[in-house]
């Protein structure tokens, strides 16, 4: 699965999260930060990962999820790492 | 016990009220005789698994509100649209119906009593909001996904807590409304609406806040409807509009409904020092217990223990009785025998809200004391719709031979409950509400007269 394509997919996930401006998710890139740029409140980083898990269809552990860092590259990163894993 | 305290006024209400785009409209329902009840196609969908099929539900629609339902877990609202833009999506985040519902009545309560947001936002302003039922609709398909369907506990998300908290009417509402004073919420079953606004009142009156946010608020919920259902206690027979007859010899059980009532509460002469239009003066809540160890069954003995600290030495004989009146075998009779044993058999008639909108439980006692406020700002009584044919003999419980209270039958009460709303002078209107565990509440409201 290639880079673009999860952060695609990423973006669609973050469309649904309904505190997130629309406006800001037109200029998403890897360094985008979830928490500080996207002005997110933490408590949706479990509800992003529960729907990342589902769309690229993989599964988490407890760790990956607790060390999952706020920036889309963190996330892009734990799909790959966890599609290889599997 | 009667400590002299500071005078308390209701400056402010709002809600959400069956099949009514506002209070206005709720209003003008009332007081044309219109009932609220109709077939509920939840529960006409359950065919045979449920007794009841009638209810004064609230649509998302009815609200402008829409449900968005998770991809994960079926049939979990993920979170609601506000189709109006009145609640910000992080507050809806963080809501489940009852919650957006007690918020959108707030707004409108604080807006009617003109508070700024200053004094919104003051560490003397409170919020006192409860409710009956526990998160149904968030909770029934949350844990079904986790425990069933072996799904993970993050499946649904991280708002299960937030959204299905014991307070989370109260808690919303702060968020929203950033107050920096107390947040709570009492819990007394169908007495819980009454008992914040009761709480409320006794916050001001003894000086630990200014301002209250006050109500009760019962969420839609299919559940909770047939958790009666299963106690046999609903209504079941009649058209809708005809299903809730308190004090009808025909009735057979409460109407299942739902709804929100939030008023403002504020310091009487703070209120009256900035001009605001006061709605009513409480002059006294009192509450008690029956003590019968007896969950479920009313006391006449605790029902007049309730009317003596309520009217204490005041002299006070209010106008219009706003009761309970549940429409339920056991329930009304009591009632009325409290009230005519206490207020005598003339001056006063009998109010019965429920007859109008079914129980709505957690928030009975609130939007029922809106309907009290309401009466007053009319000078007309609500009726009790459906009381056409009173018992004329004598009831099981006159016929103890422990019985020390009236001794004519309901019949000779016609008088007293009207079936019609009507004009009249009113002045103060008791309100009344009792719930599971023997529990009693009950608020006198007058007009400001000064």
């Amino acid at each position: 699965m290639e880079r673009q394509e999860i952060i695609d997919g990423l973006v669609e996930i973050l469309r649904t999260v309904r505190t997130i401006d629309p406006e800001k998710l037109k200029n998403v890139t890897e360094e985008t930060d979830v928490i500080a740029d996207l002005n997110t409140p933490s408590t949706e980083l479990i509800n992003i990962a529960a729907k990342a898990e589902q769309k690229f269809d993989v599964e988490f552990e407890d760790d990956d999820i607790d060390n999952m860092g706020s920036k889309v590259k963190d996330i892009v990163d734990l799909v790959i790492k966890v599609k290889e894993r599997a | 016990m009667d400590l002299q305290g500071r005078r308390v006024a209701v400056v402010g209400m709002g809600g959400a009220f069956p099949t009514c785009s506002d209070l206005n409209d709720f209003s003008d329902k009332l007081f044309s005789n219109k009932s609220l009840i109709r077939v509920w196609d939840q529960a006409v969908a359950h065919d045979k698994q449920v007794r009841s099929k009638v209810s004064a539900y609230i649509t998302d629609a009815e609200m402008n509100l829409e449900t968005i339902y998770s991809t994960i877990v079926a049939n979990y609202p993920e979170t609601y649209v506000d189709l109006l833009q009145r609640i910000p999506p992080g507050n809806l985040s963080t809501a489940d119906m009852g919650s957006i519902w007690a918020m959108l009545g707030a707004k409108d309560a604080i807006k009617m009593a003109g508070w700024s947001a200053e004094e919104t936002q003051s560490e003397g302003t409170g919020v006192v909001i409860g409710s009956g039922g526990c998160g149904h609709a968030l909770l029934r398909p949350a844990w079904h996904h986790v425990f069933e369907l072996g799904g993970k506990s993050r499946s649904p998300g991280a708002h299960t807590v937030d959204r299905a908290m014991v307070y989370r009417e109260a808690a919303n509402v702060s968020c929203l409304i950033k107050n920096r004073g107390v947040c709570e919420a009492v819990a007394s079953a169908c007495a819980t609406g009454l008992g914040n606004i009761g709480y409320a009142y006794r916050l001001i009156k003894f000086g630990v806040q200014d301002r209250v946010v006050a109500g009760g608020v019962e969420t839609t919920s299919i559940e909770s409807l047939f958790g009666f259902d299963a106690m046999q206690v609903l209504s079941r027979g009649f058209p809708p509009e005809e299903s809730s007859r308190p004090f009808d010899m025909n009735r057979n059980g409460f109407v299942c409904s739902f709804g929100a009532g939030i008023v403002c509460l504020e310091e009487y002469e703070m209120a009256k020092a900035r001009g605001a239009n006061i709605l009513g003066v409480i002059d006294s809540y009192f509450n008690n217990s029956d003590g019968d160890g007896d969950m479920f069954y009313p006391s006449f003995g605790g029902q007049r223990r309730l009317w003596k600290g309520l009217l204490g030495n005041s002299g006070i004989k209010p106008d219009v009785v706003k009761v309970h009146g549940t429409s339920t075998p056991a329930g009304d009779p009591i009632e009325l025998f409290s009230v005519v044993d206490v207020l005598g058999e003339e001056g006063y008639h009998i109010s019965a809200p429920k007859s109008q909108f079914g129980h709505m439980l957690g928030a009975a006692g609130a939007v029922e004391f809106i309907t009290a406020l309401l009466m007053l700002k009319q000078q007309a009584v609500l009726p009790c719709l459906n009381s056409v044919d009173l018992n004329p003999e004598l009831e099981n419980i006159q016929k103890a031979d422990t019985w020390n209270g009236p001794r004519s039958p309901m019949q000779s009460f016609r008088h007293l409950l009207p079936q019609q709303s009507f004009k009249k002078e009113i002045n103060t209107i008791a309100c009344l509400n009792y719930g599971f565990g023997g529990t009693n509440s009950a608020i006198l409201l007058s007009k400001d007269n000064s």
